[in-house]
């Protein structure tokens, strides 16, 4: 441990890499193993919850290994940790494994390629707040939008641990087959077996897949799958809860649907961010003031990044 | 070794335990970086703006990174002068104690300097005069020279005379505290600022605010942040700040005895002594702070380790020690 007051609060840790292996086109899936007093801090770490890394001196992969559209990013160092959140969090005994699902994105997500076990990379966290499961609840529908699964992954598995009289069934979708950021080529599996994504099958939930272009499950948007099925299925709402992790227009049609359908609905939001600890104000999120029609700037990494759908204010 | 090292200084009557400060806007109101960062050990601590009445601040994204820097638009988003008084001066409070003007060191506990900002001079003073007489701080960082505002802000902080009025307005609301102006480097000449400052009565200075800048996403042509300028801090401003307090140092302040806080890029121990030896009597860290919630604490140790190392019995011998 480097920093902390008490051995399970938030705290400035050094993780050990356990794996880095590439999924997709540009996805990888990070294995973290932290020890001691970051065990017993991360061995906490909720579902939607986040944790911040620094890769301020991590190195650049070579050239020939840096996407074409990065080229010019790629040489920007970096000064600012970036957020991450969990897509699965294992407490063995004295150590605690935490993965982490990312896309290459920029300069910070480029040099993460290029960790590998045996590497250590400093880490904040566990930062913000988790999604939270009402107990009166039966039904709970996940929905995805590319590299928004990662957390809900993680939910998955809390709440089929925690809960056995539920139901859990989740949406993903992309652009394409190959950016569903999952291990197995989702094109090649047949729908019709009805657990599509090993992901999320492993935890006995059934999931249904959607792409923009078609290449894997169902033809359109991860919501308009969502959309049908609620209305082929007609969940009772009060029974219901929706948890959603993606991006900000996706999120919002999702609030959409679920006000329409009078179910509760969390979303996990993303912001740019600099410090995760509610010091920077950067990360904003416009929320609506109950019984008015004032709103105000909720922070991402404190207040969030799980919201209640009815609250935000969405941008996209 | 390094405990035999007196690294204490005297900032405007203030008796330091070191010179090390956290900026305004990158520690909170101190309850924020508890569990990182032991603020009691720090010489001084600068809370975020506080204004008269709670502001939203601007939309997202207010921050964007860039080369060995960042740019922020943050609106000086706060929960304004009553909320703050009732929900976060009691937690400023249980910091040891802050030593008064004039007083021989207490040997621990941060200074507490409040920012303030405002759309008017009334705004300031009226803030001001609320706090004045709380015991817990220890002076006013005047804010006059936040970019990303569209009234008050920086606009008062480029015209001379608009500095020395309101320098002197808030001056009488201080009273006994220490008041401290804030100056910006949006200015073709800092010294001229400085002076206004300090010949209104300005009891410190601290240099430099950000720089006004602006990166444009070039796949949309829009300028990234929702405000479209931001101000520039990090590492990226460090050089042009040391000159800056060097030259104010040289200039202004060196021959009047007015402490200089030093601002702009610090996120070592290093980058920290460089200030002083410009000619800051203290420096601030700020946007490190963002990255290493401990970095202020952790350049203490750093200071002293330097003075050992070159033999520096006090640290006052190495302020303004720039050689020829």
């Amino acid at each position: 441990m480097i920093e902390s007051h008490s051995a399970t609060s938030k705290g400035v840790f050094n993780a050990a890499v356990t794996a880095n292996k590439r999924i997709g086109q540009r996805y990888y899936r990070l294995g973290l193993e932290f020890s001691a007093e970051a065990a017993a801090a991360f061995a906490k770490a909720k579902a939607g919850q986040f944790a911040k890394l620094d890769l301020s001196s991590t190195a650049l992969p070579k050239a020939e290994n840096i996407p074409e559209d990065l080229i010019d990013a790629a040489g920007r160092n970096i000064l600012l940790r970036r957020p991450f959140s969990f897509a699965d969090v294992t407490a063995k005994k004295d150590k605690t494994s935490v993965d982490i699902l990312y896309c290459v994105v920029g300069p910070a997500s480029l040099r993460m390629t290029t960790l590998s076990a045996g590497n250590t990379v400093n880490v904040i966290g566990p930062l913000g707040n988790s999604f939270s499961m009402p107990k009166e609840k039966k039904l709970v529908l996940l929905v995805a939008g590319g590299m928004g699964a990662g957390p809900l992954i993680y939910l998955a598995k809390v709440l089929t641990a925690d809960f056995s009289s539920i139901e859990v069934l989740a949406f993903a979708g992309a652009k394409t087959a190959d950016e569903l950021p999952f291990e197995r080529r989702l094109d090649q599996i047949s729908q019709e077996l009805g657990f599509a994504v090993p992901e999320f099958a492993r935890y006995g939930i059934k999931s249904l897949v959607a792409t923009d272009d078609g290449s894997a499950g169902f033809g359109g948007l991860v919501t308009s799958c969502f959309s049908q099925w609620l209305g082929q299925n007609k969940p009772a709402g009060r029974d219901t809860i929706i948890f959603g992790c993606g991006p900000e227009a996706m999120l919002k049609r999702t609030a959409e649907i679920a006000k329409e359908k009078n179910i509760d609905c969390q979303v996990s939001m993303e912001r740019m961010m600099a410090c995760g600890i509610g010091v920077c104000q950067s990360c904003a999120v416009e929320c609506k003031v109950a019984g008015s029609n004032e709103t105000v700037y909720k922070l991402c990494c404190e207040d969030g990044p799980v919201f209640d759908s009815k609250e935000v204010v969405f941008k996209a | 070794m390094t405990d035999e090292v007196d690294i204490s200084v005297d900032f405007a009557g203030l008796r330091l335990a070191n010179p090390v400060f956290t900026a305004s806007g990158t520690c909170g109101y101190a309850d924020e970086l508890a569990g990182f960062a032991d603020i009691n050990r720090l010489g001084g601590f600068i809370t975020k703006s506080i204004t008269l009445k709670p502001r939203k601040g601007n939309a997202t994204p207010r921050i964007v990174e860039t080369d060995s820097g960042m740019l922020n638009a943050i609106g000086l988003a706060n929960i304004g002068l009553e909320a703050f008084i009732q929900e976060k001066l009691p937690i400023l409070e249980k910091l040891s104690p802050t030593p008064a003007p004039g007083e021989v060191s207490r040997g621990r506990g941060p200074a507490v300097f409040v920012n303030v900002a405002g759309e008017t001079t009334d705004e300031y003073v009226a803030v001001i005069e609320r706090l004045a007489d709380k015991e817990a701080i220890a002076g006013f960082e005047l804010n006059i020279s936040c970019p990303n505002v569209t009234k008050g802000g920086i606009s008062f902080g480029t015209d001379p005379a608009d500095v020395a009025q309101i320098t002197s307005a808030v001056k009488k609301a201080a009273g006994k505290k220490v008041l401290m102006v804030k100056l910006t480097p949006a200015v073709t000449d800092i010294s001229i600022t400085a002076r206004a400052a300090v010949e209104a009565g300005a009891d410190a200075l601290s240099l430099v605010n950000t720089f006004t800048a602006m990166v444009i996403d070039i796949e949309s042509r829009k300028a990234v942040l929702a405000n479209k300028t931001g101000g520039l801090s990090g590492p990226a401003i460090r050089p042009i700040a040391v000159y800056l307090v060097n030259k104010v140092y040289n200039e202004v302040t060196k021959e009047r005895g007015i402490p200089i806080l030093g601002l702009g890029g610090i996120r070592t121990a290093s980058d920290a002594i460089e200030f002083i030896i410009a000619g800051a009597t203290a420096v601030g860290v700020g946007t490190a702070n963002f990255i290493e919630p401990s970095c202020a604490v952790k350049i203490i140790e750093g200071i002293k380790k330097y003075c050992v190392r070159k033999g520096v019995a006090n640290i006052k011998e190495l302020v303004g020690s720039l050689g020829a």
